[in-house]
């Protein structure tokens, strides 16, 4: 079953302990699936990123327009608000800090 | 079967159309997205409306205002509402085929049914555009016009998106990664979203059939 925050545009708060690791593998397959999709990336390809994976700056898919385009994704997909001034690139700069950013907002 | 190539006279000019299938019949009015979105979309909503004329199903590609081929600035968004009720209908029964953001431009015209692909409410597309200027290395407020990815955007007009809902519809299809409420949902990636533009003709053959059905309900 999926975490009940996920599903819609509003997501609950409170919950995220008790559906964390459930909830974080959630929020894992959607940014990979994300990627794989605005960027056209292979599912393969995608399938191997680890949290180390570097991100922008290593991907040439991952130019400043695509940015846009997968953070604007993940917002939709997860149903949360990402600001523009919570936008740096630290987020950006491995697969896991990416997720980490994306599960902080939808999870807790 | 490859498309007429068409126009239409609207109190604000003159717009290029494309026209696909029979010349009787019910007519669908195709509304592409807006801006870059547009560019991503046009090769699949060009296969998508051949592959219905194929199957006897007449429907029409106009360009709005300020889109496309068009040579007039950008329109407001009720200018893009009062073109497309101007697209000619000769006496046919017609039907708003809205993607993506298109479901917020054909709201003036009296259609018999919508039809929407993943619509998109105008506060998205807004976002999606400040994301975009902000990706673009900007920062501070906006000059009037912006230049967005190459187009040139008034405030007002980003500030009247801000307030555009999807007009209501008869029928919404999504993709099963949009969490969004749907009549049914369907597994395939987003060609609006990718950097390179792309065609998905699977997915054609399934919103085709979708498109007929529902056509053939409304008609009966």
């Amino acid at each position: 079953m999926q975490p009940q925050p996920l599903t819609g545009v509003d997501p609950q708060p409170v919950r995220a302990a008790a559906l964390l690791p459930e909830g974080y593998d959630t929020v894992e397959t959607t940014v990979r699936a994300v990627l794989r999709d605005v960027l056209g990336l292979s599912a393969d390809r995608v399938a191997g990123f680890t949290a180390t994976t570097p991100l922008f700056g290593a991907l040439p898919e991952l130019d400043s327009m695509a940015v846009a385009g997968v953070l604007t994704e993940i917002e939709d997909r997860l149903g949360i608000l990402i600001e523009d001034d919570e936008v740096d690139g630290e987020m950006l700069e491995t697969f896991g800090a990416l997720v980490e950013f994306a599960a902080n907002k939808a999870l807790v | 079967m490859a498309p007429r190539i068409d126009h239409y006279d609207w109190t604000g000019g003159r717009e290029a159309m494309l026209r696909f299938g029979p010349d009787t019949g019910p007519l669908l009015v195709a509304a592409l997205p807006l801006f870059e979105e547009a560019n991503r979309t046009r090769t699949f909503a060009v296969t998508l409306l051949r592959v219905l004329a194929t199957r006897g199903i007449a429907s029409v590609l106009p360009d709005v205002p300020g889109q496309g081929e068009s040579a007039a600035p950008l329109a407001t968004l009720p200018d893009m509402a009062e073109a497309l009720a101007a697209v000619p209908t000769d006496g046919r029964p017609t039907y708003a085929l809205g993607l993506r953001s298109g479901a917020l431009l054909d709201t003036a015209a009296a259609r018999r049914g919508r039809w929407h692909f993943a619509p998109q409410t105008g506060e998205r597309l807004a976002r999606m555009l400040r994301r975009t200027w902000h990706a673009a290395g900007n920062s501070g407020p906006q000059p009037d016009p912006v230049e967005i990815a190459g187009n040139v955007i008034p405030q007002a007009f980003l500030a009247s998106l801000g307030a555009a809902l999807p007009i209501a519809a008869d029928r919404i299809v999504r993709l099963t990664s949009d969490p969004e409420d749907a009549d049914r949902k369907v597994d395939a990636a987003p060609l609006w979203r990718r950097s390179e533009p792309g065609n998905d003709p699977a997915l054609v053959e399934i919103l085709a059939d979708d498109i007929a059905d529902w056509l053939a309900r409304c008609e009966a």
